[in-house]
């Protein structure tokens, strides 16, 4: 079992998932019927990516919900590379997002809600990284970024929610065509993409964990050494 | 025995310590600390600054978490059961703890109410007398003279009535007039009360102690019962504190 | 025992604050400032109509003053090492926690009791009596969720290193979903009167957040004050 889920193997994996979900994309699912055309195919990686990236900051939230009643730093070193990659994951998504929006409405930028959801989300876990970096004391610094963490994580959805039915009725919701229903062989695709960048996450996670630890046991060996 | 030659050795014990650990993020600062106190007791520690006194005292009063090891105060595990802890303790720390735009009155009044006092107004008037601040009642602590400051500090840390009294250096930027009154009322609340005090004050803390420590690197290095002459801590001291500090 | 306590934190607090006016001071002379430059920012000319801008003005002014206020409540804390003091006694973390978040609350409702008339003068055409009581409950329930949140992230911040920094960085980032719905809310108010269907989704909203973060507050602060 230990192999299966090794970094290594899930990198394969989601390797391969991703590969396949790749030209499924290309060669197998129809072009978009609607204006956007073939511009569409981005949203096989870009409502993936977004969905990871959530994904990501709820693998946080539960390790900071660990982290505070059993201060084990493996807990804390869980939460602090799940919300790094889900930052990454966030970045990704404005990017795609953006593109896609270029390339099918010829705007870079427009103020709905899941692009905006995501550029709040990504000050918000910023905000994270700020927070642990200038808590001088190790203990006190985990404890306070798992209590943000948690917090954060709620604030995510509520965040969607807002931006999508608050808004003075000025900017109508684009319907993505992840909205509607999708055909048989869209909705394979999909999924393929999406298995794999699930697997991506849960790599990027193992490996990160594991540099992170062997940090974590060179600083103590060093303080050892020195002090 | 103690300083006054009453035997202890029946005494329920008030404060026992096992294997306490303290680290803040990678630098320990207590390595395994073991002692006990019966109720009654006045124990003494001394050692160099960063030793840990003070981090001990704080555990002790509930301020920091233990990281290893047991701690019950009281009768109450410090980690399990910290309230009835925090009811019979009262520290008397480096800073005076008083909220500097408040009366002497509203800041007692305060912390009666925090502790639940039942005789609040009449305990209050007690301690202000009793350290001779009753003049400046109503003055915010602002105006007051650092001494005032320390006077009020030790009514707000006795003011509950807590068993167990921890003083950290308690006699520093002590006027002497204010030294008198400390020492008048730890002689008064000798009897049924116990204490944990670090000190650098070396005669003030032999002539009180029932037991004495010296800390250092976060562990104890020399225990004695009371009645240590002058001369024989000093060279105690320097034999068991390896850095060049001051006494 | 508790609320004896409760109303001890309070008192103390609002004693404080009404004899030294350092917070209340500082937090009336940001928001008149910001006022007269938002005049200056939006419209010089007699003729321009402000009033679709009027919630999102006012909620920022409250927010920034808020934030001013928040940091110094526990920098007094903080600063005398009365937060030792506090801490020593027998007093449930969460009962500081409601202390500090009302007193908070306190001090922001006089700001505004004081600043909404002026504000009114300087940008308000047309009258809303009509609506005041509906304009009060908005600004109860979103000054509920910035004394929450503010309280608690304000705790975690004074104990850091670059603490009055901090606190906007972590703070603003959750609290835009309350900024908007109180944004749209009190435009709509201020524009055409209260439309009850929208102020009813949007009051609806602020209440629920306050009450899932107060929840989030209860649960962890026992983590972010202590130590």
């Amino acid at each position: 079992m230990k192999k299966l889920t090794s970094a290594p193997a899930l990198f394969a994996a989601a390797g391969a998932f991703l590969v396949t979900g790749l030209l499924l994309a290309f060669l197998y699912a129809p072009v978009d019927a609607s204006s956007m055309g073939f511009s569409q195919k981005i949203f096989y990686y870009h409502a993936p990516i977004a969905e990871t990236a959530l994904v990501a900051f709820g693998i946080a939230f539960v390790a900071a919900i660990l982290y505070l009643r059993d201060p084990d730093p493996k807990w804390d070193r869980l939460s602090y590379v799940s919300v790094r990659l889900g930052l990454l994951f966030s970045v990704m998504v404005m990017i795609t997002g953006m593109i896609w929006g270029k390339a099918a409405w010829d705007a870079w930028w427009a103020w709905e809600p899941r692009l905006t959801t995501f550029l709040i989300v990504c000050f918000l876990y910023t905000a994270y990284f700020v927070l642990r970096q200038v808590v001088e004391e190790e203990s006190r610094r985990a404890t306070y970024a798992a209590v943000f963490a948690i917090v954060a994580f709620i604030d995510v959805p509520i965040t969607f929610f807002a931006t999508r039915y608050m808004p003075e009725g000025l900017h109508p919701v684009v319907i993505r065509a992840g909205d509607s229903g999708m055909e048989g062989s869209m909705f394979l695709s999909f999924m393929i993409s999406m298995a794999g960048m699930t697997l991506l996450l849960a790599a990027l996670v193992r490996a990160d964990v594991a540099a992170a630890r062997l940090k974590d046991e060179i600083d103590d060996l060093k303080t050892r050494i020195g002090g | 025995m103690d300083a006054s030659g009453r035997d202890l050795s029946d005494a329920p014990l008030e404060i026992e310590v096992d294997g306490l650990r303290k680290t803040f993020g990678r630098r320990e600062v207590l390595r395994g600390l073991s002692f006990s106190l019966e109720r009654g007791g006045f124990l003494v520690m001394f050692g160099p600054n960063g030793a840990g006194k003070t981090t001990t005292l704080r555990v002790l009063a509930t301020l920091l978490t233990a990281g290893r090891g047991s701690v019950r105060v009281a009768g109450h595990d410090v980690r399990e059961d910290p309230m009835p802890v925090r009811r019979a303790v009262g520290l008397i720390s480096h800073s005076p703890m008083l909220y500097l735009d408040l009366t002497a009155y509203e800041n007692l009044r305060f912390y009666a109410d925090m502790y639940g006092l039942e005789d609040r107004e009449e305990r209050i008037t007690e301690l202000l007398e009793r350290l001779e601040l009753s003049h400046r009642r109503y003055d915010v602590v602002r105006t007051f003279s650092k001494g005032m400051r320390q006077r009020l500090a030790i009514a707000r840390a006795i003011l509950h009535r807590p068993r167990v009294l921890l003083l950290d250096e308690p006699h520093s930027g002590l006027d002497p007039r204010a030294v008198d009154i400390l020492d008048g009322l730890l002689a008064e609340i000798r009897e049924e009360h116990t204490f944990v005090m670090v000190t650098h004050h070396i005669e003030k803390g032999l002539e009180l102690a029932t037991r004495l420590m010296i800390v250092d690197g976060g562990k104890i290095v020399w225990e004695h019962g009371a009645g240590v002459a002058r001369e024989t801590f000093n060279a105690v001291y320097r034999e068991h504190v390896q850095e060049g500090s001051v006494l | 025992m508790g609320s004896r306590q409760f109303m001890a934190i309070l008192r103390k607090d609002l004693i404080r604050e009404l004899r030294t006016r350092e917070m209340l001071v500082s937090m009336f002379l940001f928001v008149m400032l910001a006022l007269v430059i938002f005049h200056y920012a939006f419209g010089v000319d007699e003729d321009t109509d402000l009033t679709s801008f009027t919630g999102g003005m006012l909620w920022v002014t409250f927010i920034f003053s808020a934030l001013l206020g928040l940091n110094r409540s526990f920098a007094q804390e903080k600063d005398e090492q009365c937060l030792d003091g506090l801490l020593l006694c027998p007093v449930d973390r969460v009962t500081i926690f409601f202390a500090k978040m009302t007193g908070n609350l306190v001090f922001l409702l006089i700001i505004q009791a004081v600043s909404v008339p002026v504000f009114t003068l300087f940008f308000i055409e047309r009258s809303y009596l009509a609506d005041i009581g509906l304009f009060i409950l908005v600004l109860l329930l979103a000054d509920l969720g910035i004394c929450t949140i503010g309280t608690l992230l304000a705790t975690i911040s004074m104990n850091t290193r670059a603490r009055d920094l901090l606190l906007p960085i972590v703070f603003l980032p959750l609290i835009v979903p309350v900024l908007i719905a109180a944004t749209s809310a009190t435009t709509g108010i201020f524009a055409d009167g209260a439309d009850l269907g929208d102020l009813a989704a949007r009051l609806g909203f602020l209440a629920a957040f306050d009450a899932v973060f107060m929840v989030a507050a209860y649960g962890t602060y026992d983590f972010a004050i202590g130590e």
